[in-house]
């Protein structure tokens, strides 16, 4: 569906490109500004945007002619990466007009995103419209789009459960710490063994401010653990010990047997007075005994009980992303709308001005010719004039607010009365522009016949 | 009045429905509606209290205003703990019992015949009305504390919302609302004491009623508790259970109270 906007985008992301590819075009934050200017700097660019992740380098850019500007820009990003432009351009997928604005809606609202609804996209998709506005290479196409873009994905969040659920082992077993225990603050994290997983959640403990308590059966390792983590160690022989100071358990050594048994767990659990215990146990074969799990006060979730409510939450996700892409659907459409209205708004507006314009100077041409009219007479002349204009002006006005917005003759309508107007309507866009410039038509335009400083009263 | 009574019953039972809805569904957002229609019925029963009391009946002059009262407190301590902490869910335990307890009290026909209670009765009312608000709050407590802990050891997270209190929040809260009942309580009783000595005493039936013996009992529920919990530990799933029984013995009292004053 042709939608009349000069838009596009250009990239390649997770799904089409793999990961040595994707290097060889991310960019540092310090190189975002020289790599505007070169995009910008390409002929058929007008404005342009950068939104580079980790999982995907996109050019948003704005064009009279998107194709001729994404030939080019292809051309340019091959040189950049230093690789053959045919081997890119297998990676690069291309989408201009209503599909790089659904493109751009979809990507900002988490839905093509590795992990459907991770919530870091949206601030990437932000920073990447700033930075252009900050090296301004952004105008009136890409603040229209980009704005829209901020709206669906406000809207994704607000209205769907997309990313009400954590996703990854280590956030799963924070978020079902949270049900235990009411914030991390001076909690303290005890963490057996050095397995990756458990560095990962350990570290995530820390940053909510819990302290975090390493013992490994070789010291240097827990040492270095600690070091990387910010924790302290404890000794691996006085396990009871270091039980009875901790909150949170993550296991997750090497060991054929269980580790934490249940008489171990039991002892500690009276020395500390039957405070709640929540044990992490993601070692594979199982460090925490499945009997520990009888016990009062204490909580166990093991991996495959986290990988489940990650795949749930996974699952879920998928339920709650197709009907966000019907919501994306419906933006899509309420930005056309809106979109095409901009475009005939300063057509009228315009239009208006030339008309009454031409039938004031005829007006005062006539004034200027009848030497001895009275004010009343001349009134009567400037007022004769206006009328025929606007009775004139009537229904060309009608028909372009109806007609301009039609996907398929609106343009060509719009296009047809500039041409046999002479008007001269600025192009949507330009550097600097926002996305309201044009959208109060009547505020520049000649609303009266009269010359300018004679007050007339009816 | 009888219409203020009606509006008071069915903005309870709305808010009651909402908040059972809530927990069903756990939609976010949902329990504003609630929370609102359920400031409106405490509202609503403030100024019917109001009016009792204009009318010379004060929230603890009889069993009958006072088993309203009681509702009123529960709903009014569910209220201002949901601006501290997030107890949406305790709504659909909290807001039922209030709502019960005010049909009770206006069930209940009011009693011409009854002696005038005096200072010390009405203290006694008072004091026992407060203490089992408290206590019946710490029973919703520990119902949700139960209800949380069964679906983590179970682990059923289809269901898990991400504002529920946490396990440890409302083991803090359940012993801070017993450490306030407990004295409260203790002194309801020793004014009721009082009270009926200075009335002349039991006869030796009288003394045998078993609400008393309950009543009794259920402090002593409580006493056991506040001293496990500070002696030997005790806290969570046991602190739940004996709060629960504690307030099974209060509840029983209460409805001894009302069938004793219907017959």
């Amino acid at each position: 569906m042709p939608g009349g906007i000069d838009f596009a985008v250009l990239g390649l992301s997770h799904k089409t490109a793999p990961l040595d590819v994707r290097e060889r075009l991310a960019s540092a934050p310090e190189q975002i500004g020289e790599i505007l200017r070169g995009f910008a700097g390409l002929e058929p660019v007008r404005e342009v945007a950068l939104l580079s992740t980790c999982n995907r380098v996109e050019v948003y850019l704005a064009a009279p002619d998107p194709d001729a500007a994404i030939a080019a820009l292809r051309r340019h990003l091959a040189e950049r990466a230093g690789v053959e432009e045919l081997e890119l351009a297998n990676h690069l997928y291309a989408r201009v007009d209503v599909d790089a604005v659904h493109h751009l809606f979809r990507v900002a609202a988490s839905l093509d995103s590795l992990v459907i609804g991770e919530p870091q996209i949206l601030g990437q998709v932000k920073q990447a419209h700033d930075d252009a506005i900050a090296h301004r290479t952004a105008g009136g196409v890409l603040a229209a789009c980009f704005s829209g873009a901020f709206r669906i994905a406000r809207r994704v969040r607000r209205e769907t459960e997309i990313a009400r659920n954590p996703v990854s082992i280590s956030s799963v077993s924070i978020e079902f710490a949270r049900k235990i225990f009411d914030g991390f603050q001076g909690r303290t994290v005890l963490l057996v063994g050095a397995g990756k997983m458990g560095d990962l959640a350990a570290r995530a403990l820390h940053a909510h401010g819990a302290e975090v308590v390493v013992t490994n059966r070789t010291l240097s390792r827990a040492q270095e653990v600690a070091a990387r983590i910010g924790g302290r160690t404890h000794p691996f022989e006085d396990l009871h010990g270091a039980l009875v100071q901790a909150d949170i358990v993550i296991a997750s050594t090497g060991a054929r047997r269980p580790l934490l048994t249940r008489p171990l767990i039991e002892a500690a659990q009276k020395k500390r007075r039957g405070r709640l215990l929540f044990l992490i146990d993601i070692a594979v074969p199982r460090d925490v005994e499945p009997e520990v799990a009888q016990l009062a006060n204490v909580f166990v979730a093991d991996i495959d009980d986290l990988q489940r409510l990650a795949d749930e939450h996974r699952d879920g996700r998928r339920t709650q992303a197709d009907r966000a892409e019907a919501m994306v659907e419906q933006e899509v459409a309420r930005f056309l709308e809106g979109y095409r209205g901009r475009r005939v708004g300063p057509t009228i507006v315009a239009l208006r001005d030339r008309v009454l314009e031409t039938a004031r100077a005829e007006a005062e041409r006539a004034v200027a010719a009848l030497p001895g009219l009275g004010e009343r007479e001349q009134r009567a002349m400037f007022d004769l004039a206006e009328a025929i204009a606007k009775k004139l002006l009537h229904r060309p006005q009608v028909a372009l607010k109806k007609g301009g917005g039609d996907p398929v003759d609106g343009p060509s309508l719009v296009t047809a009365a500039q041409r046999l107007f002479e008007l001269d309507v600025p192009e949507e866009g330009g550097a600097g522009g926002t996305a309201e410039a044009g959208e109060k038509p009547g505020e520049t335009s000649a609303e009266s016949v009269r010359p300018a400083g004679q007050a007339v009263g009816r | 009045m009888a219409t203020l009574t009606a509006v008071q019953i069915l903005a309870y039972a709305l808010a009651s429905a909402l908040f059972l809805g809530h927990l069903l569904t756990t939609r976010p957002g949902a329990t504003r509606v609630a929370r609102g229609v359920l400031l409106i019925a405490f509202a609503l029963q403030l100024v019917d209290i109001g009016i009792h009391c204009a009318g010379g009946e004060n929230p603890v002059s009889s069993t009958r205003e006072a088993v309203g009262f009681v509702g009123f407190l529960i709903a009014g301590a569910f209220l201002l703990a949901g601006l501290r902490y997030r107890l949406s869910a305790a709504g659909a335990f909290a807001v039922p019992a209030s709502l019960t307890l005010l049909v009770l009290a206006r069930v209940v026909p009011a009693e011409p015949g009854a002696p005038r209670m005096g200072a010390l009765g009405m203290t006694h009312v008072f004091l026992a009305t407060l203490g089992v608000a408290v206590f019946a709050f710490a029973a919703v407590l520990a119902v949700l504390y139960l209800r949380e802990e069964t679906r983590l050891k179970k682990k059923r997270f289809d269901r898990m919302a991400t504002d529920e209190t946490p396990l440890a929040t409302l083991d803090g809260l359940g012993l801070r609302c017993v450490s306030v009942g407990f004295p409260v309580f203790t002194l309801a009783l020793v004014t009721g004491a009082v009270w009926i000595a200075r009335l002349g005493g039991l006869a030796a039936s009288e003394a045998r009623r078993p609400e008393y013996l309950m009543a009794v009992a259920a402090w002593l529920a409580f006493g056991v508790l506040l001293l496990a919990r500070v002696g030997a530990g005790w806290r969570g799933h046991r602190a739940a259970w004996l709060t629960l029984g504690g307030f099974a013995g209060l509840f029983t009292v209460l409805l001894l109270y009302v069938l004793r004053s219907l017959s």
